[in-house]
């Protein structure tokens, strides 16, 4: 005996429509984003994955990896003094960089946003250094500290000497130099981000504040920092963990050295992986960047979930 | 390491140098029935047999009328100078007489890290190019590179390089590339205020040292030097000074795991040189030889600040920039050998740079012919008289060292005279394992900070060393 089933226009259109919306809702979007999506699994995801499994292995970065086990990392946290040391110079690189050049560009913000005429030369003359090319700003500031040509050979020269040290050639003050250098092209992009998110906040906050009787600094505490607050606590967050990717500055002007006082993490990877033709070591060091990196992120979705405004 | 690279200088291609074309081949050069000089590189090459039994069968170039392309990369880390040199007087003169190969030069940052990455992935230039012989180690044993004893054969390479060089090629056996840039670490003297002193250019160890410090007594940096662009700086002197006080036989007794990098000889030439490092004899202190660049401490040199310059042989090519009207002064530069204890000559042997044949290259046969014009004696004395670059190990044409500063033959010709007596030592970039060579770089440093001491960074050392041994990273190292 057979069925027939019966299937009324009405409910047959209705389930067509039904999937139409499922393919517009579900499944376009991702034909959309595939071709990126493919892609970053080719170049990002890929070697990303690829990482995780170098990082156990004895591979010199040409020939076939040997599994190790964990033996890279009980190496680099057990025996390997120079990890310590690098990983103790990103924490104060990124000490430095979460207080100078935020406290700066701050103050600056505020004071730019003031300025009516002029106002663009100043922005533009502090934006400037940050579009230099790394190698051209590290260059021209390690001729300008050099003890016997630079900046503070001609103040002595002048009179005033004090300043014609080789900063970057003591071990107490190379790493300070380099930062000093890296924070001079960078302060000026975060001050224009501070400028560009003060000048979104209302004026009326501010006239209000000011009926109540508020100063400036009251302003900028009660009035400009909230309002600011989402970018700030952004640049707070990339700094801690462009703190721990800081490579270029340092590798231009001082290699790590001198003595490896001004080593740091990114430059460890890339000696391990290209002096030493240890790439499996170099993953390993890689590696736990992004655990720190990670741990850095954690940190702020753990308060923002407790509640912190950030 | 150097910055751009050099070392040595072959028996053979001294010889011919002092005394002419018609020189005998010298001892340590095989007996040449036949030196390759007399046919211009692109003619004799155009004249090999197709059919000469290719090493690998692979298609003969020019056969189908279309040039076979085959690429190169030149290194422009620093300075692209040297490789816009060498693509005018070396690659256009190879393409315009060549009719079967085209040789595609790129100008290439950083070559060798791109290189080696580039050739993990399959690809990378058909001409490979390396630092030194212990990264070729590495290669060859992953099997990306092409033996060439088919084509050393073919084109006789035994008979046109010594002996040494060839066989720093040598892995499991197999010849895997050619040493190129052979030079090695001299001491300069500014000769105009020497003889304003009365200073005599010292051929002893303790000579040096009684100069070093009469000159900072009067003022006088005793040594131009610094690290601020190339911390190989670092060991161009720990080189010199182990080879120096320890003697080349302990270096290479050390080498061959005969002797420790423990021993008192080495403990003493480390501490030897921290001491002078500390006395401020560098550039007038550790921190100034820090910062201070080659263009500083050149000039300092130049204009009779610091009265000497422990450099290698490739500063010869640019040393007259420093001195004279090039730089607006009046000076004079001389040469001695380094010192060493009982002032006979000694010359550290190094090599710059090695060329072999990727692997993944579709035209292997094409290169290998590239490669014996790119060592001819005509393309080296070019590649040494139009952009300074040093030979290879390879007899030259005198002809075609002309214009050649004296100064520079004479160096060659004095090195050749030491290596042939035994007078040769052995430089950490070339003879020494890559991790060992970046540690002795690295650490240095921490014993001149007084971080630790000098017995501590050899026992760093030896342990590394023995690692490296161990898993058969070391290059070759020609016997004494």
């Amino acid at each position: 005996m057979s069925q027939s089933i019966v299937v009324s226009p009405s409910v047959s259109s209705a389930r067509i429509g039904r999937n139409r919306r499922f393919f517009r809702r579900k499944v376009l979007p991702w034909l959309f984003v595939l071709p990126i999506l493919l892609l970053n699994a080719l170049v990002v995801l890929g070697p990303s994955l690829s990482a995780f499994y170098y990082a156990l292995t004895r591979w010199d970065g040409i020939g076939p990896a040997t599994f190790i086990g964990l033996d890279n990392f009980r190496r680099m946290l057990f025996e390997d003094t120079s990890f310590g040391k690098a990983f103790l110079n990103n924490v104060i690189w990124m000490a430095i960089f979460l207080t100078i050049p935020m406290v700066l560009a701050l103050v600056a913000a505020s004071l730019a946003a003031r300025v009516r005429r002029g106002g663009m030369f100043f922005r533009i003359a502090l934006f400037i250094p940050y579009v230099l090319p790394a190698v051209i700003t590290a260059s021209v500031w390690r001729f300008l500290l050099n003890p016997t040509l630079g900046l503070g050979a001609q103040l002595a020269k002048i009179g005033l000497p004090g300043l014609d040290q080789a900063w970057l050639g003591r071990p107490d003050t190379a790493l300070l130099a380099v930062a000093f250098v890296d924070n001079w092209h960078w302060w000026g992009f975060l001050m224009a981000l501070f400028l560009a998110a003060m000048q979104s906040v209302p004026p009326e906050l501010y006239e209000s504040a000011r009926i109540d009787g508020a100063n400036r600094w009251d302003e900028f505490r009660h009035v400009t920092l909230p309002g600011i607050r989402p970018t700030l606590v952004f640049m707070i967050q990339m700094t801690a963990i462009w703190s721990f990717l800081a490579f270029d500055y340092v590798w231009i002007l001082t290699r790590g050295g001198p003595a490896g006082s001004s080593e740091v993490l990114g430059v460890l990877v890339f000696k391990a992986a290209f002096n030493n033709l240890e790439s499996g070591y170099a993953a390993a060091i890689g590696l736990t960047l992004s655990f720190f990196t990670t741990v850095i992120i954690a940190i702020f979705v753990v308060l923002r979930r407790r509640g912190w405004e950030i | 390491m150097k910055p751009s690279k050099s070392k040595f200088v072959s028996a053979a291609f001294v010889l011919a140098l002092a005394a002419g074309a018609c020189a005998a081949p010298p001892a340590s050069a095989p007996a040449a029935p036949a030196a390759p000089q007399a046919a211009a590189p692109a003619e004799s090459t155009a004249a090999e047999p197709a059919a000469a039994e290719p090493a690998v069968a692979e298609q003969a170039p020019a056969a189908s009328g279309e040039k076979v392309k085959i690429a190169q990369w030149f290194d422009t880390t620093g300075s692209a100078t040297m490789a816009n040199c060498l693509v005018e007087a070396v690659v256009k003169p190879f393409n315009e007489k060549n009719a079967g190969i085209e040789v595609e030069a790129t100008l290439q940052p950083n070559s060798w890290d791109a290189a080696r990455t580039a050739i993990a992935g399959g690809a990378g230039p058909d001409i490979f190019g390396t630092p030194g012989p212990s990264y070729v180690l590495a290669l060859a044993k992953a099997g990306q590179l092409l033996p060439l004893d088919d084509f050393a054969k073919e084109f006789q390479w035994n008979e046109r390089f010594a002996p040494w060089a060839l066989n720093l090629g040598l892995v499991d056996g197999k010849l895997y590339s050619l040493a190129s840039e052979v030079e090695t670490v001299v001491l300069y003297y500014n000769k105009t205020l020497f003889e304003e002193k009365g200073w005599t250019p010292p051929a002893t160890l303790d000579e040096l040292l009684t100069l070093a410090e009469t000159a900072q007594q009067e003022g006088i940096i005793p040594f131009a030097s610094g690290n601020a662009e190339w911390k190989g700086v670092n060991e161009w002197l720990l080189g010199e000074w182990i080879n120096r006080l320890a003697g080349p036989q302990k270096v290479y007794d050390a080498l061959t795991g005969k002797a420790k990098w423990t021993d008192p000889e080495f403990v003493k030439a480390v501490e030897q040189l921290t001491e002078l490092q500390k006395k401020g004899y560098f550039m007038g202190g550790l921190d100034k030889y820090y910062t201070a660049t080659f263009d500083e401490l050149h000039s300092a040199f130049g204009t009779g600040k610091a009265a000497m310059n422990i450099e290698g042989t490739w500063y010869l090519s640019g040393i007259g920039d420093n001195f004279g009207d090039a730089a607006g002064n009046t000076n004079d530069w001389g040469w001695v050998p380094m010192p060493s204890l009982d002032g006979k000559p000694l010359f550290n042997m190094a090599v710059g740079s090695t060329y072999s044949i990727n692997k993944n290259t579709a035209n292997p046969r094409a290169v290998a012919e590239y490669l014996d014009y790119w060592f001819s004696p005509e393309t080296q004395g070019a590649m040494l008289t139009k952009c300074g670059l040093a030979p290879a190990a390879v007899r030259l044409n005198p002809e075609s060292l002309q214009g050649l500063d004296a100064r520079r033959i004479e160096v060659l010709d004095t090195l050749d005279r030491a290596a042939r007596e035994g007078g040769y030592g052995y430089t950490t970039w070339t003879f020494w394992p890559p991790k060992s060579n970046t540690y002795m770089i690295e650490e240095l440093e921490k014993v001149w900070s007084g971080a630790i001491t000098a017995q501590q960074y050899l026992a760093g050392l030896q342990k590394l060393f023995d690692e490296e041994s161990q898993a058969g990273s070391m290059p070759p190292i020609p016997a004494r």
